[in-house]
Formats: structure tokens, sequence, C-alpha cells
């Protein structure tokens, strides 16, 4: 029985309306009885390839190639698809609270889960999850408490006794608690059916699969080259300080309390902390942009006022910020070397030619040689990011401030910002880099940590401790 | 793109044979041809109208007035609209809220009622500048006031502020440049407004009066014969669906253009 | 969710105060007035002037403003200066007709728009649909009604092209004569209110539990009525109202092209003869409509919210 085949995918490939290939041709096969995890660096394509096994990719998206066939049937595109989804999977999507139709009572959320349970079938899938069918049966979304809403969402996907299960990473979807139960659970039920686990977590995949499938290619090694060893250009004067900022935002309280920082010339520090921990509104105080309600800021020894219009031509030039989000950070009516090179004519007065010149040479030296000519709308995200960080180049900064600059480039790109950053550090440039990413943190002279409004010492450069917990890995085939 | 292209082609050419198309009339569009109301072929193209002109001319003829006072209040709409839009968006003093409430209580006066009166009072391209001046104006200052304030916030602004640039500046140079789709786009809904008022002026007696070559006008003579000759008001009717049409389209393209060059 | 109602009609009130004062403004540019339309010409200067300030005709704009409002409050909206007849009464005998008329207009219309945003809503991304539903909503009512009567009167010869209603007929005795009207009223309003709708329609179509749905493989119909639908009622019924204000223009036009005698029609005849208290009255009436309708869709949605 445990040798029936299950699914198999069969070189199926993703293609984009332009024709560019998303996914390329992959191939993989879950039998019933196994637990196959799908690893992978995010956006290397496991969400994708998850949807275009279930014939459900985004509008644009279409699936170019291959087949996809359930015990040696082929699932045909479109209405059998659909079908096939509707009777046979369950699925656990990364935002189980949020897939819960918020007007619908909790037995009918679980009443349309695959294969319609009855209520018994309910009731039984709500209590093996450690809920109370009889208080919940009626509840609605909105009077779940965040836990609960991601049990019944998977109560729903398990109730009617799916023969294929998928389950798109879990271990972010959902909480250590609810994750324990799904781990058990899935142990339990292993013989009866086949599941796909979708994770970037080692640890998890290693503790619930039988087999470990990776896809896309080489993903970043954590500690990379250069960590630390940057040493020897951070001089000990400070060129931005900051003491005692207080900032707040009207109609809530300070976010920041009291926080001070000393960066000095050719340092690469980072601050970590927790989202809406106040990281973005310290490097918009520093700027200027979010003016501070007290506290004192000095640039190179001198008194740097804290609202931008106040500052002094010099001032304004010498503090930049690359804002977090690379969709609005360029005007849509101009070409990249334009926004460049205006930064340069303001900031520096350079002439026009020059500052053409100039724009040309800083977006080489991010690496788009040649991208002055194309409108932001043409360039990707991670593209725009460094289009982003030429302009605030151009102005010939004494301090950077950068707002998770790194998120949304892919591997590659990542490494050139940071050998960049490494580079102006060298020529006496201040970086202040905001961050969640921890291997970005490695690459840094000190990290800082914001938490209740205040900077610490950061907590150095731990090492990834799921690394030794790998499984057996395989490499699905091309 | 190649849609937008379309629709912007069939804007252009619509635009041009109605202002230039008086010229290229095969015949008079004022002089009796033919019997009335006879049958496309019979006499001319499209055949003759109640007074026995020919209809193919007077289609022609009949769009040029029409759509050149559409153009005119199309772009006076929207400059005053774009003007307040960005001073309501960029600045939260007494001037811009005076101004929204003024937005408001016009938008909430029915606008075919301002056309009626002013067209009571004034000729009748007046009255339609007038009407889609005070029922347009105040949606697009809205739609450009609400993408201004977006606008304060994005990056590309606050970058330039960070280079020390000022007020001014900032929005002649960033803001309103990156709200070009929109504007374009909410220029092409004005002239839309602006070809509806006015054909239902002239069409309600208002507007264009006899014995002028005008479409809606047209539709009025020839309905009671629309049995005769159902070409005397299909003509027209089509023509004047074609540029209200294709405008509206080129707009949602245009709008489009901006969504997807500052969300992807 | 307390304090909805009272606060969305203080705001009512407020926008109905201005709409008067606005219309008031208008309609006292028109060129001649009771006086002057009441003598029929046949009157000096002095006897003009005589009879303005017996009538307080000659008093301030604000003045007469306010005793307008003020028998307005009083359930009297006047005196028509045409033929005499109390204004109530004359909008009393036109406002069945109009009813009937956006009343059918708007049972093609709701349904029609609902199928039409649900299309265009998803297929925001591949863009052509905003773009039909646009110039489909573009196109001038004038031409709508053209064409419905040039099609199926005049070409086809399957239904009246003029509807006249008999004296004194309610205007559901003769069905036939509604359908040409209500469907040219119908069709534009429905791809305009599409048009607004779709925004919403995209947005429901992108929550996370409708996305879940679609992977989760449940019928198309199923998202659509149980997972869908509930949440697009607030904007729905918004859209309804702006288009129920629509209607007041639109019926006034397509009134006029197929000769039926109701409220649009009144309000461009009185406009035409400078009969000044109907058209403050029919034009009120309007701003009464759209406004209300703005109420219960603040309503609906904060009593949703």
């Amino acid at each position: 029985m445990n040798d029936a085949p299950g699914l198999t995918v069969d070189g199926i490939a993703v293609h984009d309306t332009a024709g560019n290939v998303v996914l390329p041709a992959t191939s993989l096969r879950v039998d019933r009885g196994e637990i196959v995890a799908i690893t992978g660096p995010s956006g290397c394509g496991k969400s994708t390839l998850l949807r275009a096994i279930l014939d459900a990719l985004p509008d644009g998206l279409t699936r170019a190639e291959g087949a996809v066939s359930w015990r040696s049937e082929t699932v045909h595109s479109g209405r059998p698809a659909r079908r096939w989804r509707r009777h046979t999977v369950g699925f656990l999507g990364q935002d189980p609270a949020g897939a819960l139709n918020p007007a619908h009572p909790v037995h009918r959320l679980v009443a349309e889960g695959p294969g319609a349970p009855g209520p018994f079938a309910i009731r039984s899938a709500l209590e093996r999850l450690g809920l109370d069918a009889d208080e919940l049966w009626r509840r609605r979304p909105g009077q779940l408490s965040g836990g609960q809403a991601q049990r019944v969402a998977f109560a729903r996907a398990m109730a009617g006794d799916p023969e294929l299960l998928i389950l798109d990473e879990p271990t972010s979807a959902l909480d250590t608690g609810t994750l324990g139960l799904v781990v058990d659970l899935l142990a339990a039920r292993r013989a009866r059916c086949a599941t796909i686990v979708v994770s970037h977590d080692r640890a998890f995949t290693g503790r619930v699969a039988d087999r470990v499938l990776r896809l896309g290619g080489h993903d970043r090694s954590p500690g990379s080259p250069g960590s630390g060893s940057r040493g020897g250009t951070v001089s000990g004067d400070a060129v931005l300080s900051a003491s005692r900022l207080v900032v707040g935002h009207p109609g809530r309280g300070p976010v920041l309390e009291g926080t001070s920082l000393d960066l000095c010339r050719g340092e690469l520090a980072v601050v970590l902390g927790e989202s809406g921990g106040g990281k973005t509104t310290l490097l918009r105080a520093l700027a200027g942009l979010h003016p501070a309600a007290s506290g004192e800021l000095r640039l190179d020894g001198g008194h740097l006022p804290a609202r931008l219009g106040e500052r002094t031509r010099r001032q304004l030039r010498a503090v930049q910020l690359i804002a977090q989000n690379p969709a609005d950070a360029l005007n849509p009516a101009y070409r990249a070397g334009t926004s460049v090179a205006r930064t340069a004519r303001v900031a520096r007065g350079l002439s026009r030619s020059a500052a053409r010149a100039h724009a040309s040479e800083l977006l080489t030296a991010v690496g788009l040689p040649g991208a002055d000519r194309h409108f932001p709308r043409e360039l990707s995200g991670g593209q725009r990011q460094r289009v982003a960080i030429a302009r605030a180049l151009a102005a010939g900064p004494d301090v950077l401030l950068a707002d998770e600059i790194t998120s949304a480039l892919d591997e590659e790109a990542v490494l050139g910002v940071l050998g960049l950053l490494d580079d102006l550090c060298g020529n006496g440039l201040a970086v202040l880099l905001v961050t969640h990413d921890r291997d970005v943190a490695a690459r840094a002279d000190r990290t800082l940590r914001l938490r209740g409004g205040r900077l610490d010492a950061g907590p150095g450069n731990t090492t990834d401790r799921s690394e030794d917990t790998v499984a057996a890995h395989d490499t699905i085939a091309p | 793109m190649s849609r937008f292209l379309a629709a912007t082609g069939v804007l252009g050419a619509v635009v041009a044979l109605a202002v230039l198309g008086g010229h290229v009339a095969p015949r008079d569009p004022s002089a009796v041809v033919g019997p009335p109301y006879s049958a496309p072929g019979e006499t001319g193209l499209l055949g003759t109208d109640g007074l026995g002109r020919d209809v193919l001319s007077r289609v022609l003829a009949g769009g040029s007035d029409l759509v050149l006072v559409s153009l005119l209040a199309a772009l006076a709409a929207t400059t005053i609209g774009v003007a307040g839009g960005l001073l309501t968006g960029w600045s939260d003093g007494w001037t811009a809220r005076s101004l929204i409430s003024a937005a408001d209580v016009l938008l909430a006066v029915p606008q075919l009622l301002i056309a009626l009166v002013a067209a009571v009072a004034m000729p009748g391209p007046a009255a339609v500048v007038i009407a889609t001046v005070c029922g347009g104006s105040p949606l697009t200052l809205r739609v450009v006031r609400d993408a201004t304030r977006l606008t304060r916030g994005a990056g590309f602004v606050e970058a330039a502020r960070c280079r020390g640039e000022r007020g001014p500046v900032l929005l002649t140079r960033e803001v309103l440049p990156s709200l070009t789709g929109l504007v374009t786009a909410d220029a092409g809904m004005r002239f839309v407004m602006a070809i509806q008022l006015a054909s239902a002026l002239s069409l309600l007696g208002f507007g264009a009066q006899p014995p002028e070559a005008d479409w809606a006008l047209m539709i009025r003579e020839n309905l009671p014969g629309s049995g005769l000759n159902a070409a005397g008001v299909l003509a027209p009717a089509l023509v004047l669906a074609a540029v209200a049409g294709a405008a509206a389209a080129t707009a949602a393209h245009a709008g489009r253009r901006t969504n997807t060059g500052r969300l992807a | 969710m307390t304090g909805v109602l009272p606060r969305a009609c203080a705001r009512a009130a407020l926008v109905l105060f201005a709409v008067a004062a606005g219309v008031f403004l208008l309609t006292d540019v028109l060129p001649g007035d009771a006086v002057l339309a009441r003598t029929r010409g046949g009157a000096g200067a002095a006897e003009l002037a005589r009879l303005r300030a017996e009538s307080g005709m000659d008093g301030p704009i604000w003045e007469r403003f306010a005793r307008w409002g003020w028998s307005l409050l009083h359930g009297d909206a006047g005196t028509s200066l045409l033929s005499d007849r109390p204004v109530s009464t004359l909008v009393g005998e036109r406002l069945p007709a109009t009813l009937t008329l956006a009343a059918c207009a708007l049972a093609v219309t709701v349904p029609l728009l609902l199928v039409l945003s649900w299309w265009a809503g998803g297929l925001a991304a591949r863009s052509y649909g905003g773009g039909i539903l646009a110039a489909a909503a573009a196109i001038p009512q004038v031409v709508v009604a053209a064409a419905a009567v040039a099609v199926f009167s005049g070409l086809l010869g399957w239904l009246p092209g003029v509807s006249l209603l008999p004296i004194g007929a309610p205007p559901w005795h003769e069905p036939a004569l509604l359908v040409l009207p209500a469907l040219s009223l119908a069709l534009p309003s429905a791809a305009y209110g599409a048009g607004l709708l779709s925004g919403s329609v995209a947005d429901v179509r992108t929550l996370p539990h409708v996305g879940d749905a679609i992977l989760r493989g449940v019928p198309r119909w199923r998202i659509a009525t149980r997972h869908a639908l509930p949440l697009l009622w607030a904007p729905a019924i918004r859209v309804v109202a702006v288009i129920a204000g629509g209607l007041i223009a639109a019926t006034t036009v397509v009134e006029t092209v197929f000769g039926y005698t109701g409220l649009g029609e009144l309000l461009v005849s009185s406009v035409a003869a400078r009969d000044v208290p109907v058209v403050q009255a029919v034009a009120l009436l309007g701003a009464v409509v759209v406004v209300t309708g703005g109420v219960l869709a603040d309503v609906l949605r904060g009593v949703r919210a």
C-alpha cells in the first residue's frame, strides 16, 4: 500500500506573461505515507511551485509545460484540477487566521474543508487540536484568539481526512503550541496520506520530513566571509551623535525614549530590533524628517537642528537617508540618471554635465551600469533600491542612514550592496543600517539593539543553530 | 500597451475627424439635396434628414464645435482642479480647508441644473464650460489632493527634502510630474463629462440651435424619422459614442499606467 | 457604532442646506422674475417695482432665501409662475411616473452592475476590463436613448419609440412604454456603477480568505456568493446611492427623448419658462435623493464596521 504512487509532478515550469521563466522545469514525487519537505531561500519559487501543482497560479503566471498526476492519473488544468483540490487536498496557507472568512462561524468554516466533513468529523477534528468544539462552534473568527484561529484553519485542512496535505510555511504561520500539535498529528496520520511541507526552517523540516527537497540556487552561508574582519578603518571621533532623543507620534506615546548614539567615521553600525520598535523612526529623526521632541543632535561636533528645514545646505548634504520601500523611492516621471544627477546638482552644486557624468559613475558603482536611461517602472524592486542608494551617495554624504535596504534584494544584490558599503566605509563614510537580517548584521562593526525605546549594545554575532540539524538533502531534479 | 495605443489612436482619429470633418464633407451640410428621410444610398451614403439635408455631410460637420468646446471645458476644469488639489493636498491650512468645503458644496448641487441655468443665462458653449468646471474640478481636486497626500510622504519626495529642495520646487518638480498619468486620466474623464453635458444640453434644446449641424441636435431632429432613415440617428450617435468611449478608455489606461509605475 | 446615524444625519442636513442655498443662488441668476412672468409684460417699471415690494421680492437675497426656506420647512414650496398652481401639486402629479421609471431602471441596473463589477474586478490585473467599462460608461445618455429608439422602434418596430402616458393613468398600466426608457437608463448606469464597484471587488478578491478558498478548490459561484458578496454590500449600496442620484439627471434626458411626462421633463420645461419655484423644488428633491442615499450607505457601513 505504501508504494502506491501519490502525487507525481513531471517537469512543470512557470512563465510570466512576458515569457520569462519564473520557475524552471521541476519534478518531484510524493508517495502515500511520505512527508516531503520543500525548502529554499525566500523568493526561490516555493510558493509558485505549490500553486503550479495546485493549478491556482496568480494572474500573470502560467504553467508553461509539464504535468501533475495523482495516483497515476493526470490532473487536467481547469475544472478537474479545481475538483481535485476541493476533494483531495487539505491546504494550510501562510496566513491561516486570515484565510478564515470573517463572516462565518467555526463549524461552517471547517465544513468547507476537503471532502465536506460532517458535524462529527468537524467536532473530532477540533477536539484533536485541543479546541473546545462546543464553546467555539458558533464563534466567528473575530471572536477567536490568534492561536485558536490557526487551529481552526488546520482543523479545516484535516477534518475530511484528505489524501494529500499541503502546508505552506507552517513555522512562520503557526505559533509554537499549535506547531507542536501539527507535528504530532502529521506523525499520527502519515500512513494514510501524502504530505508536502514547504518551509525555510531547516530545523523543522529535519524534524518532520522523510525527504527534503531543495529548490533554487546556493543559499547564503551565515556569517559569511568578512564578518567583523573589516577592522582598521573606524576612527574614534563621532561624526553624528544623538543624545537622549525623545521622539513621539501624534496620538501615541513616545516611540524613542532617551535614545543615545555615537556614529564614528568609517563605521558600519547595525540596528536590530522588533518590527514596530521604532527603528525607522530613529533614522527619520536623525535625518530630520521626523523631528525629535527633545534631545540633541551633533554633526562633526557642531549642533545639528532637529528639523530638516533649519539645517544648512552643508548639513543637509552630510546626512542622507535611504528609505525602506523601493516602490516609491524614485519619482516615476524621471529616468534613474535624472534622479541621481538632480541630487548631485542641488546638494553639491555640480554643473549639469558634471552631475550627469557623476550619476553614471555612481550607478555603475552600485552595479547598474547603463541604468541612467531607465524609468523606475522598468526596474525591479532591488534595482530601484540600488538607484536610491546611488542617489543618496550623489549628495556626497558623511553619514548614510539605510532602512532595511537589503530586504528587497536577492542574494547576489545583497552581497553587492554590502560590498559597496564596505568600500564606502573604507573611505570614511559612516553607515547606520537598520535590518532584521542576521547575516547582514554579521558584517557590521557594531550591532545595536533597539528595545523599549532605547539602544543597547547588541547580542553579537550568533551562529545559526539550525545548521547542524539539517536532514538528508536531495536536490529537485531540474 | 498595444491596447493603450489602439485607444489613443482611435481617440486621435475621431477627434481629428470631428474637428476637421467639415472640410471634407462631400456636400454643404445645410443644403437640401433630396427628399426628406431618404434611405442610405438613395441620396448620399447615409441618406437625408427630415429637411432633405445630407446626413453624412452633417455628421462630418457636426462635431467640431462640440469637441472643441468640450476640450476647452476639460482643460479649464482640470487646470483648476489640479491647482486646487496640489494646494489642498500639500498644506493643511485654513485656505486649504475652505477650498475643500467649497468643492464639497459644489459637488452636492445637481450638475445638470447648473448647466441648464447657465445655458438660459448665457451662450451654450459658456454654459458647458461653466458646468464642467463646477461639477468636474471638485472631483479632480479630490483625486489630486488624495494623490498629493500620499506622495507627500513618498520616498522620492523625502529624498528631495533631504537634499534641500523646498515647498514650491517639491510640488512642481517632484509631486506634479509623478502625477502625470493621473492628471491625464482625469482630464480624459472631464472631457467625457463635458461631451455628455454638451450633448444633453443640445438634446434638451438649450445648446446648439437649428439649423446648425450638431450631433446631439441631429439626434433630436431625426428621432421622429428613425423608422424611415435610422442612419440619421445612428450615425451621429455612433460618432458621439466613439469620441466619449475612446477618451474614457484612454483615460482608464493612462490611470493604470501610473498605478503600475508607482506600486509594482 | 453608536452615533453613526445622528452624525450622518447632521452632515446630510448641512449638505442639504448648502445645496438649497446653491440652488437658490443659481435660480436667482435666471433672467426675469415672478412678477415679470405674472404680469406678462403688461406692466410698466413703476408698477413692477410696486408689485415686487408688495411680495417682498425686492429684498436682499438672504432675506428671500430665508423666507423661501422657512415656507419650504412648512411644506409650502410656493406657486408656479406659469400655471399659478401650487408647486407641490405639480410635483405630486409627476412623481409617480418618474419613481416608476427609476425603480424599473434600478431593478435592471443592480444585478447587471454586480455581475459586471465581479467580471471587471477579476480582470484588474489583465487590464482590458476597466477600459471597456470606462468606455461603456462614457457613452452619453443621449446616445443610448436615441440608439434604443432607432433600433427597437425605428428599425425593428418592436416597441413604441415614444412613451406618451395617457392622462391620469399610472405608468404601470402600460408596461411596454417603460421598457425602452428603463433600459436606456439602466445600461450606462450599470457600466458606470460597475466601474466604481470593481475596485472594491478587486480588493475583496485579494483578501486572504478568498485567495485561500481558490486554493482549496471552492467553486467560483460559491466564492462569489459566500465569501465575497457579504463584504460587498456596503460599497455596493454606496454605489447604488450614487447611481440613484445620477438617475435624476439621466431621467431628464431620457424623459425628453421619449416624451415621458415625469419630473425631469418638468424641470426642463420649467427652466425654459423661467418658472423658478418649480425649478427650485425639483432640484432640491433630486439633492434629497442623493443625500439620503449617502446617509444610508454611511449608516450601513458604520453598522457593519
